[in-house]
């Protein structure tokens, strides 16, 4: 609106001094008018320069905005009706095939699961400056790969890993906590059987290749006792909702299914007490309610869940007693799915959905009774704003959208 | 046109998926009907635009989507070498093929690269010891190997392979394990497509020692009973453990279930995937591939250990 104004002022003044040498009038009239004339003229200027300055600081700020993609939450507030793909703003190197994603609760760190190198997990800030990263304690890159990750509101981390079959929880940092090690058994649970309470100066350790568990108690000795048996399970994609809730799939070889972990078992302060309700859905196979490689389970704001079912190639939704609703996704035409992998549901009730060999981010807006196919974005490529079998995402409210693009080894950051 | 043809190869794709390919377990390899949905695994899903159909700019990549160390899409990690199964004991088990980039947890020291980088393959017509060109100057990936649309062949193997027609059959019917090894005499004739120079199966080859200089390499005979021809086992000073059942020092190696006196072939001694068994001294210095494993199952010359027990 503002910029409209004086555009037209201007139009107005430059057509006048034509209009008015028509007739040849008096030298004192003209010179009048040349008065008038310049009056205006400053006016003009001034506000002409004004408009420079703003534009000016516009550019400035968008540059700067460029430069260090910064969120501009305050200034930029997410429209509530989007139906326009996001744009790439930047990518994220140093990670070697990176699978998962995961935002810190303030949304200021990113942690990133590699499939490939160390097979660590690396944690950046939203600049995309490296902080640290950290492993599953006593395990070698060929005996740990950490998938995907998610972290609850006390900044927790919890991974899956799927070559130890367990979920290690980290604090904020990376400092190993505990590792839960099937439907029922936590580490420490395990590890407080033999040893009595588990004091503060106690390191505990247990991979699944090796047959010990570890156990430090301050400067002491090392005890070794044997491990325990392997749970039939196998988490893999993994999500914990505002409260608390967590919601896992498990690919257990010819069991695939979602399983449920109430709030007051996320959030505990520990695990040495881990007896949750066994709370599953699903089993293996290609009919209704039945999973073939299940990559991620999110929930929407109605409480309906959405199942990426890998090899079935499309989207089960579950409704909030976890029975099976319908899915969508399969066969032909816009929105339909080649190899759903990761996925997020932003405030909008917009679900991405990562797929790995279509090579693109499928979004759906999944607010109403039906999901509709909003748009897709991203193709295959190794270029800026393209996928080499892109694996996982997650969004902040800020708009934001961090993508990992395994092939690629970096992950890439999109935005609104 | 293009369009045209890709459709009638889909058709006979599809024509050759119905008629009976042993399909694997839960797996997008074969076993299609004419409705199936399973092409969307790897191809792109048609889009309305028209069918951009393959995505598969990197064959070995997609392999790796499902099958790689985080084995988003099967319990068959090949990177790792690892069975994702999860029941008792046999949690994190060794795969048959071996790893590619990690077996029985450590770094492998050989591996065949399917990165496409390699071309030629050693004893391809050139003699052993000679690498040459693989036909039609194909590269090496997963898809040289193996056919992602199912075959009729053991472990989905190509029925054509390096332009050589192959049969390799499973042989332990039943439950497919990927953790104890189910194949039979025709093994040696995936190998041998690439490798045909050490596909040697006259009685006492091995022991041309002048041959051997000549063409270097090693001209271990295959395709004989673990113990020899009747009669020569004492001339060899064999062991009388079946390496296969038995072993010798807490090792074994797989044989070809024949019935009687199972049979010797490359995957007797080699992993066809890779492997970490360490090369140390002699070992590492001998053979056509300095320095590395060659594939071979165990660490140093310890194959040759199990069977002769010197
Ligand atoms: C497990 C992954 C996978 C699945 C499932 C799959 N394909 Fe393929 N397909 C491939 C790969 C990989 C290639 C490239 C082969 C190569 O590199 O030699 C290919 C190649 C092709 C080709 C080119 C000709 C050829 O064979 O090389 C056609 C046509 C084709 N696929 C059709 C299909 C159809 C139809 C289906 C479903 C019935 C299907 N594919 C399912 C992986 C797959
Ligand atoms: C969409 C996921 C997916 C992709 C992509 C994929 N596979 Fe598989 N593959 C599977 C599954 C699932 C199985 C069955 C075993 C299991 O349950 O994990 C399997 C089984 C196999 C087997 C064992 C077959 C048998 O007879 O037992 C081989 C060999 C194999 N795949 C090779 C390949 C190769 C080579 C490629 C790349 C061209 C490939 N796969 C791509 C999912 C996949
Ligand atoms: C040189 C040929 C060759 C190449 C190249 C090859 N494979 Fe295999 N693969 C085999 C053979 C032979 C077996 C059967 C092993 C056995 O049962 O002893 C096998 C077995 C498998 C299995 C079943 C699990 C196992 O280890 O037995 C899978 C899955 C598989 N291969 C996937 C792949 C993938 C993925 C690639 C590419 C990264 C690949 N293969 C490359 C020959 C090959
Ligand atoms: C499709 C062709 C092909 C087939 C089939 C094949 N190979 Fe190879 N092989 C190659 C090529 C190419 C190389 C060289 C590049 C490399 O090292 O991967 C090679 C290399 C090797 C090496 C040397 C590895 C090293 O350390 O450099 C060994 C040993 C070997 N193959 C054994 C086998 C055995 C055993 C089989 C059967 C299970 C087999 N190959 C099947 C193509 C093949
Ligand atoms: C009795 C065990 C044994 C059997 C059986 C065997 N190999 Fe080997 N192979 C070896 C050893 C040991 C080496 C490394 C020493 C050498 O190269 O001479 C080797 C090396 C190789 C190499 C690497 C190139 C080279 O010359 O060093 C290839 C290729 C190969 N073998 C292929 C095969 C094929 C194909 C078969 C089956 C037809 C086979 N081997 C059967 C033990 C065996
Ligand atoms: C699976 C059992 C087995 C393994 C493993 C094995 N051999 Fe043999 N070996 C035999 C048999 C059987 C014969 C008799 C072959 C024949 O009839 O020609 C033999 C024969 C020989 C001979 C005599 C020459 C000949 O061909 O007659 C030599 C030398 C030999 N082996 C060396 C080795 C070496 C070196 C290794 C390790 C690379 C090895 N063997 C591994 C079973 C084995």
């Amino acid at each position: 609106m503002t910029n409209q104004t004086p555009e037209k002022d201007l139009n107005q003044v430059e057509t006048n001094p034509t209009e008015q040498t028509d007739p040849p009038s008096l030298q004192d009239l003209q010179e009048e008018i040349q008065a008038e004339d310049n009056k205006k003229r400053r006016l003009l200027l001034l506000l002409l320069l004004l408009l420079l300055l703003l534009l000016a600081c516009v550019c400035g700020l968008f540059y700067r905005y460029l430069q260090k993609p910064a969120p501009l939450p305050e200034m930029v507030p997410l429209p509530v009706e989007i139906n326009y793909p996001p744009h790439y703003l930047f990518s994220i190197y140093g990670i070697d095939q990176p699978v998962g994603v995961a935002l810190s609760p303030g949304q200021e760190r990113l942690y990133v699961a590699e499939s490939g190198g160390e097979r660590a997990v690396k944690i950046f800030d939203r600049d995309g400056a490296l902080i640290g990263s950290f492993l599953p304690p006593r395990t070698t890159p060929g005996q740990r790969s950490p998938v995907y990750l998610d972290t609850n509101q006390a900044g927790r981390v919890f991974v899956t890993d799927r070559l130890q079959h367990a979920i290690f929880i980290y604090d904020a940092d990376g400092i190993y906590l505990d590792s839960i090690l099937g439907p029922d058994l936590s580490l420490s649970e395990y590890v407080a059987k033999h040893v009595g309470t588990i004091e503060p100066d106690v390191t505990y350790a247990y991979n699944l290749f090796e047959q010990d568990v570890y156990f430090k108690k301050g400067e002491e000795q090392e005890l070794n006792f044997p491990a325990p048996d392997h749970e039939s399970w196998s988490p893999l994609g993994i999500f914990i909702d505002r409260t608390g809730r967590m919601l896992l799939t498990d690919v257990a070889k010819e069991k695939n299914s979602i399983r449920q972990l109430p709030a007051d078992v996320t959030m505990a302060v520990n695990w040495q007490e881990f007896n949750p309700p066994t709370d599953t859905f699903g089993t293996f196979g290609q009919g209704n309610g039945q999973f073939l490689f299940p990559n991620a389970a999110v929930p929407d704001s109605q409480g309906r869940v959405y199942v990426t079912d890998g090899n079935n190639g499309r989207i089960s939704v579950l409704d909030s007693q976890e029975g099976f609703l319908f899915h969508f996704g399969q066969g032909s035409g816009d929105g339909a799915l080649s190899l759903p992998r990761g996925a997020t549901i932003d405030e909008q009730d917009r679900l991405y959905v990562v797929d790995a060999v279509g090579q693109d981010i499928k979004t759906y807006d999944v607010s109403g009774e039906d999901p509709a196919f909003l748009f897709a974005f991203g193709e295959w490529g190794l270029d800026d704003g393209q996928f080499n079998y892109p694996n996982d995402i997650v969004t902040d409210s800020t708009g934001r959208l961090y993508i990992a693009d395994r092939e690629n080894n970096r992950i890439q950051v999109w935005s609104y | 046109m293009r369009k045209l043809i890709l459709i009638t190869m889909i058709a006979m794709v599809l024509a050759f998926a119905l008629v009976g390919v042993a399909s694997a377990n839960g797996g997008p390899h074969g076993g299609y009907t004419a409705t199936t949905d399973a092409c969307a695994g790897c191809h792109r899903a048609h889009t309305a635009s028209g069918a951009k159909l393959l995505v598969a700019a990197d064959t070995t990549a997609l392999c790796f989507t499902c099958h790689g160390s985080n084995a988003t899409g099967s319990v068959l990690n090949v990177t790792d070498g690892v069975l994702e199964a999860t029941a008792g004991s046999n949690a994190g088990t060794a795969l048959n093929g071996g790893g590619f980039g990690f077996y029985n947890g450590s770094a492998t020291t050989s591996s065949h690269d399917t990165s496409g980088a390699a071309t030629d393959a050693w004893g391809n017509g050139g003699g052993r010891g000679v690498a040459s060109a693989l036909a039609g100057g194909a590269s090496l990936t997963c898809a040289s190997c193996h056919d992602p649309h199912g075959s009729s062949n053991y472990r989905i193997l190509k029925t054509t392979v390096n332009n050589t027609t192959i049969a390799v059959a499973q042989v332990d019917e039943g439950a497919q394990t990927y953790d104890s090894e189910q194949w039979g005499t025709g093994q040696s004739n995936i190998c041998a497509a690439c490798h045909n120079d050490y596909h040697i199966t006259a009685a006492g080859s091995g022991s041309d020692v002048a041959g051997l200089a000549a063409t270097g390499g090693t001209a271990h005979r295959i395709g004989m009973p673990w113990n020899g021809d009747a009669g020569t086992a004492a001339y060899i000073g064999m062991g009388t453990a079946n390496p296969e059942t038995s072993g010798f020092g807490g090792y074994t190696l797989p044989l070809a279930e024949t019935g009687t006196n199972d049979t010797v072939e490359c995957q007797t001694c080699h992993l066809p995937h890779g492997t970490s068994s360490a090369m140390t001294g002699f070992a590492a210095s001998n053979g056509s591939v300095a320095g590395d494993s060659v594939l071979l199952r165990l660490n140093n010359r310890g194959v040759c250990e199990v069977c002769h027990q010197k």
